[in-house]
């Protein structure tokens, strides 16, 4: 080989196939500026070079660029480097860069310039779709290094929460000194992995911000990297319309309960209308005592009243429950215990079928063992009401799709069409004067305030099945509000 | 004169108790009282009423259970049963009607009751 290139006339022959061959513009140029060679791929991109001088060439102008590359490097003899606009032979805006390189005499006087250029058109073109589709994208786009400092955000991330200018992630959205606890980011910097995290934030106006935040590694997988990319989807919208429901709820359930509520009075009423017959009639009668147990019956029903107008007043406020963590096998297996005489006296057999893997949940236990203190006498009820000769309630908990389940089962009577509509808005309780009289609408107002609802399969003749679903997301969320607003 | 007819009034209220004795014993009924469903069942069972006035929701034993079981008793089934209840009339008839196996109450009275209404109902009932 050696041997070979010291062939001059193949050394020319190789320099010559070098300088047509090679996929780049080549062109030499003189100390002032003059094209003196190029090849032919050179003249194919830019067209005619001969007696032109580089600016006319690579740009169509007539004076010389400001700042001149080519002057640089015959100043300072170092190669360089750049990425140029220019105007091809067809007189088309083109992007290419370019490599300069001095020639230099025997003396190192640099007497020409190599320029070797490549075409960036397309790569240009895809750089700024790609800075359209990031500024463009309808999410919050950012860059962030180990430090949470924002290195980079699209213009939908800058327009709602302000440019980073060199800040961190938790200052930017957060207004906080301190990052997250529960940072998406971090634990990407940790493990390397995709993370989920709904948050809460703040616009440049202060306003809640919620977003769905994933945060991705920016390297190929497995190698070593120093920044996290974080793609947020807005949700404001949904949070705002799924708050609207849940108070919306609020108002149905206490809307509800005034229905509800009428079965209490119509007793008091009745035991009134019982005390002024007792009065009248005593009067008629000229029967002292008689006058005296109306008055007391007035009286009673007076205070009961009074009572009832109270409770229901505290009942109606519309409140968040008393959220607290909660085994949730704890409060069945706790009613078990309550209810499991009385249902054997009436001849039901009550048994628990609870999942020992459930995790606590944010309870209100008060409320949600007034709610199943509904379901399991109703299930009793019905049971006794049947033709079954083993009545059966069985109290069950389960996990299904990130929502807890409390189920009360009755082989009891089940329900036609026409009684399932009815069922919460009018039905028995077995607890007679002594309970609230409300019965299933209790149930479902305490269910709705912990952002849960209440169904029911049932069949005539063969059962009822009442289920209490209870998003876990929904318990947090309405947990960190309660717990925020004690903070 | 006919015989004084007894009425077993079923309620766990002691005022609304107090005010269905009176009533009916005023118009000339004799009056047992009930506080609630398995007394009821026992009080039928000894004093063999013609009319039983039954309220809904007591403690103990509901008076679901009890109407059950006094629409299933051969020597019961045929005294007449009025409804005396806070909750809506047809909501109850229908739940009952839907039972298939259970007879549907002879009377439903809401509370509070019209007194007349209710005296006049009973006085049919009751022959």
């Amino acid at each position: 080989m050696t041997e070979l290139l010291e062939n001059t006339q193949l050394n020319g022959m190789l320099q010559q196939a070098l300088f047509e061959q090679v996929p780049y513009n080549i062109a030499v140029i003189d100390r002032d500026l003059n094209l003196v060679l190029a090849n032919n791929h050179f003249r194919e991109y830019f067209g005619d070079w001969r007696h032109k001088r580089c600016f006319q060439v690579y740009k169509s102008c007539e004076n010389p660029c400001e700042p001149c590359h080519a002057r640089k490097v015959f100043e300072t003899g170092v190669a360089k480097v750049s990425d140029e606009t220019g105007v091809d032979r067809n007189g088309r805006t083109c992007h290419y860069i370019v490599h300069t390189a001095p020639l230099k005499d025997e003396n190192g006087v640099v007497q020409f310039i190599l320029e070797m250029s490549r075409d960036i058109t397309e790569t240009k073109q895809f750089q700024r779709e790609y800075d359209i589709l990031f500024d463009r994208v309808p999410c919050y786009i950012s860059v962030l290094d180990r430090q949470f400092n924002v290195i980079r955000a699209n213009e939908k991330y800058r327009s709602t929460f302000g440019e980073p200018a060199g800040r961190t992630c938790y200052a930017i959205r957060k207004h906080r000194d301190t990052p997250c606890r529960n940072c998406p980011a971090m634990e990407t910097f940790v493990d390397g992995r995709e993370h989920v995290e709904e948050m809460h934030g703040y616009d440049v106006h202060g306003k809640d911000v919620y977003y769905v935040v994933h945060t991705s590694p920016l390297a190929r997988s497995d190698q070593p990297f120093q920044h996290v990319i974080e793609i947020a989807t807005d949700i404001t919208y949904l949070k705002n319309l799924e708050n609207q429901k849940l108070e919306a709820e609020r108002l149905a359930a206490v809307g509800q309960t005034v229905a509800g509520l009428a079965h209490t009075i119509k007793n008091l009423l009745m035991g009134l209308e019982g005390g002024m017959y007792m009065v009248d009639s005593g009067l008629k009668k000229n029967n002292q005592e008689r006058i005296e147990r109306g008055w007391d019956s007035l009286r009673r029903n007076f205070d009961k009243t009074t009572q009832l107008v109270r409770g229901f007043l505290n009942f109606s406020k519309g409140r968040l429950p008393d959220l607290k963590p909660t085994d949730p096998n704890e409060i069945m297996r706790q009613l078990y215990e309550l209810y499991k005489d009385t249902s054997h006296q009436q001849g039901v057999d009550l048994a628990l079928d609870l999942d020992e893997e459930i995790a606590p949940a944010p309870l209100d236990p008060d409320g949600m063992e007034a709610c199943l203190t509904n379901l399991i006498s109703n299930g009793i009820d019905a049971a006794v009401m049947s033709d079954n000769e083993q009545g059966r309630v069985i109290l069950r908990t389960r996990e299904e799709d990130g929502a807890l389940l409390f189920e009360v089962q009755d082989n009891g009577i089940g329900m036609d069409s026409e009684v399932k509509q009815k069922v919460f808005t009018t039905f028995f309780t077995t607890k007679g004067g002594k309970g609230t009289g409300l019965g299933l609408l209790t149930t479902r107002k305490i269910v709705q305030e912990h952002g849960g609802r209440i169904s029911m399969d049932t069949e005539e003749g063969v059962g009822s099945t009442f289920r209490i679903t209870l998003p876990r997301a929904r318990l947090e969320m309405l947990y960190k509000q309660t717990t925020e607003k004690e903070e | 004169m006919s015989e004084t007819k007894k009425i077993l009034v079923v309620d766990d209220e002691e005022d609304i108790v107090q005010f269905l004795s009176v009533l009916l014993e005023d118009n000339g009924y004799e009056v047992v009282v009930a506080r609630n469903g398995i007394e009821a069942l026992e009080k039928a069972r000894a004093d063999a009423p013609a009319l039983i006035s039954l309220d809904i929701t007591m403690p103990e034993q509901s008076g679901v259970k009890a109407y059950k079981e006094l629409r299933n008793d051969d020597d019961l089934k045929s005294i007449p049963i009025v409804i005396v209840t806070g909750y809506e009339d047809p909501n109850f008839e229908k739940f009952i009607k839907t039972r298939r196996t259970i007879e549907p109450p002879d009377a439903f009275f809401e509370k509070p009751i019209q007194k007349d209404e209710f005296l006049a109902k009973v006085k049919d009932l009751t022959g």
